[in-house]
């Protein structure tokens, strides 16, 4: 007691000591870069292509003359882009929103919202690829069924957080239904519509993305374009697709969505010719291994020592996700300014927005896809898609939040701005969002894996093509677990007592 | 009205009031006889919401009720959110019909209402669109829809000018034989209703007949600026929220 009476406070010594939230987000927010930086070592970063720079003049020249004529019926790749996508969301919809009525009380409903939901778009379509072939069922399927897990989750919070006054206005014993009707949907519908549409827009990237599996979407185009080097198709494709998500506010009305929905239903196709036998057998059997079926105990052993490299793979996968995350929180940390309407002049700002919104809207695996080309294959293309999609994601969410505030000393020079005034409000926020994002960037690891990065996805790729579908699907049972154990573990890290920047209408 | 020889509609003895485990009102010992018309009166977090709460609970069914806050729904009509006070008399799938076109026979009272009300043309707007003295019509007008005998209401004439707000006291008296209403305005306790409470820091400080009282005794209910530091007990006191803003409630677990 005397002791701590004489002791006085000390200038510059120990100043990390404090528990105030800005040095312990601080001191977090350190410990994950330290972590990063100690792990680099064990991450393959080569560069392998000789001449970067050669190739990454071609990709530009493609981008800037478009060889739009060479295109091989555009619009109805386009035309099954958007027909995918909606017909996708809204099956998620169909299936999503009575599970987000049961979220709350179920605790099967959540576990099996979260298994669907951790499982990526693509392989999703990769596992019914093998059933249904290239056709609409497979495209649909793989963005209903994760969607309908989201979707689930997301609704079930908006109504969570509804307010209950209107409820508890009504007069007791009102039916259920007349109750939601009445005092619940009219409160959340318009976050309700917001978040839909948002997911929309996740949609019609994942369904561009489809086409890298085979799909006829803008995807296949693009990826047999770029793999052959005709970046100036390539670059129309591209062009294409920005297009068509800068437009999206003129032709996604509201209104349209029923024309949309009756046009795209007669685009979808082909439909596959469903065999029950064959679709019985893919179930029953050729997902799971041989011995497990034959109650081979040893057999099952021997069975899960042939799968090679699991714990390379597996920690491939986790030093993806951390470094991707780090490095989209630094990427952040540098973009969000240039966005932001406190620095800068109109053209600055505007480029920026620019930068972010075409940083933002490139689906990672197109990014990865494009340093790929550049840099070989190694896990350094897919860090940078990583870190440079999602960094610009959050870098515009916060940049967006920062307009929102008015600085309390409106003299003060910009760093002085950027330290004192905005910062210590949006950090918390930030890296709250960044904690939400580790989730989605690890799942994109692992499909990151498709381009021949060695992540978890790799080998569930390979082995869908060597057809040992048994393998496939145990690695995707194992990238599912991943997924919620990591989701979990940054629910558990994230800054809790924050005001947050995190409105799933944004994610 | 001591020595009422008809049983109270509902009585409290010695009992704690609160929520959960967290109790906001003592030992509260207190009756409600028919017929009586009682002003609630107190400061913010004096416990005047939970007391009103715990009342309507025991009424059950037979109590209009007219919230703090309104409780309605900024996104729907405001014939839609009178409407809401009698949904347990019409089938689910009526309900649900309402939505898409309004029943003939609520539309008629509704709009018989709003007319007397002051809310003449507004039916169809949304109450989101309303200013805040329109609104606290709405909710007064929800709580007469349910046609009852007993009307409570939570500072139901907070947020209208005195006159308005005699008006809509004159209205709610003459379709309800018996009133609990909590109010801020002590002239207006003294000259509308025959019964005063006063809760002043979770207690039943004042239990009177209004022509026992003067001001003065009702000023002693409300701590002056020396007392203010302490804090309230329950968050009554933040203004309505912007409708258009409420459903966005941010942080999750």
């Amino acid at each position: 007691m005397s002791e701590s009476l004489i002791r006085r406070p000390r200038h510059g010594r120990h100043w990390w000591h404090g528990d105030t939230t800005g040095l312990r987000l601080a001191r977090h927010s350190l410990t994950l870069v330290a972590l990063a930086v100690v792990l680099v070592p064990f991450a393959d970063l080569a560069v392998l292509t000789r001449d970067p720079w050669a190739e990454l003049g071609r990709i530009a020249q493609g981008l800037a003359w478009p060889a739009w004529g060479r295109l091989e019926s555009p619009l109805e790749a386009l035309g099954l882009t958007v027909a995918v996508a909606l017909w996708g969301t809204l099956g998620g919809i169909v299936l999503g929103f009575p599970l987000a009525l049961l979220f709350a009380h179920s605790r099967l409903v959540r576990a099996g919202c979260a298994f669907v939901r951790a499982i990526h778009e693509l392989f999703w379509a990769l596992l019914f690829l093998q059933v249904f072939g290239l056709s609409a069922a497979t495209a649909l399927m793989a963005l209903a069924i994760p969607y309908a897990g989201i979707f689930a989750k997301v609704y079930a919070e908006i109504l969570e957080q509804i307010p209950a006054a209107p409820s508890d206005a009504l007069p007791q014993g009102a039916g259920r239904l007349s109750r939601f009707l009445y005092a619940e949907l009219p409160l959340a519908w318009t976050r309700l519509a917001a978040y839909t549409r948002y997911r929309f827009e996740c949609a019609l990237r994942a369904s561009v993305l489809l086409g890298f599996v085979g799909l006829p979407t803008l995807g296949f185009q693009l990826e047999t374009a770029f793999r052959e080097g005709r970046y100036h198709e390539a670059g129309a494709v591209l062009w294409l697709f920005y297009l068509l998500i800068a437009s999206l506010p003129w032709w996604g009305h509201r209104r349209m969505i029923p024309l949309l929905a009756l046009g795209g239903a007669l685009l979808l196709g082909p439909w596959p010719a469903l065999e029950g036998g064959l679709l019985w057998r893919f179930v029953s059997q050729d997902i799971w291994p041989p011995a497990l079926l034959e109650g081979d105990w040893r057999g099952l052993i021997a069975w899960l020592a042939r799968i090679p490299d699991l714990g390379p793979a597996i920690g491939n996968t986790l030093l993806l996700g951390l470094l991707g995350s780090v490095g989209a929180l630094l990427v952040a940390l540098t973009l969000w300014p240039l966005a932001c309407r406190h620095f800068g002049n109109p053209a600055t700002r505007l480029a920026g927005r620019g930068l972010l919104v075409f940083l933002r809207s490139t689906p990672e695996l197109m990014l990865a896809f494009f340093f790929l080309l550049l840099l070989g294959p190694s896990l350094l293309p897919a860090w940078l898609a990583l870190a440079l999609h999602n960094g610009a994601l959050i870098a515009f969410l916060v940049a967006r939040h920062a307009d929102a505030i008015t600085p309390g000393m409106p003299g003060i020079n910009a760093t002085g701005r950027l330290a004192y005034e905005l910062l210590p409000r949006l950090y918390p926020g930030m890296l709250a969002l960044l904690y939400y994002r580790a989730e989605v960037i690890l799942r994109e690891t692992a499909i990151l894996g498709m381009l021949g990065v060695a992540t978890l996805g790799y080998y569930i790729d390979a082995n869908f093509e060597y057809l040992m579908f048994d393998v496939a699907f145990f690695l995707l049972l194992v990238t599912a677990a991943l997924n919620i154990a990591v989701d979990a573990l940054s629910r558990r890290l994230r800054p809790q007592e924050t005001a947050i920047i995190d409105d799933p209408c944004q994610r | 009205m001591a020595g009422e020889p008809c049983r109270p509609l509902v009585a409290f003895e010695a009992e704690d009031l609160g929520h959960g485990n967290q109790v906001v009102l003592s030992r509260l010992s207190l009756a409600l006889y028919p017929g009586e018309r009682v002003a609630l009166l107190g400061p913010s977090g004096a416990g005047k919401s939970t007391l009103l709460g715990a009342l309507r609970r025991r009424l059950d069914d037979s109590a209009a009720w007219c919230p703090q806050q309104h409780g309605l729904v900024p996104q729907l009509a405001v014939y839609h959110n009178v409407y809401m006070g009698r949904l347990t008399e019409h089938s689910t799938l009526a309900n649900l019909w309402n939505l898409v076109r309004p029943l003939a026979g609520p539309w008629r009272e509704v709009s018989e209402l709003c007319d007397a009300l002051g809310l003449t043309g507004l039916m169809r707007r949304p109450v989101g669109r309303l200013s805040g003295g329109q609104r606290q019509r709405v909710a007064i007008a929800r709580a007469l829809y349910q046609q009852r005998e007993l009307f409570l209401g939570d500072e139901p004439v907070a947020s209208v000018d005195p006159h308005q707000a005699l008006r809509l006291l004159a209205l709610i008296e003459a379709r309800h034989a018996t009133l609990v209403i909590a109010l801020h305005q002590r002239e207006l306790a003294l000259s509308h209703f025959d019964r005063v409470w006063g809760l002043r820091d979770g207690r039943l400080v004042i239990d009177a007949p209004t022509h026992e009282l003067t001001l003065a005794d009702l000023d002693g209910l409300y701590p002056d600026a020396d007392a203010s530091a302490e804090t309230p007990r329950e968050d009554r006191s933040l203004p309505m929220p912007d409708p258009e803003a409420l459903p966005c409630a941010r942080g999750r677990p």
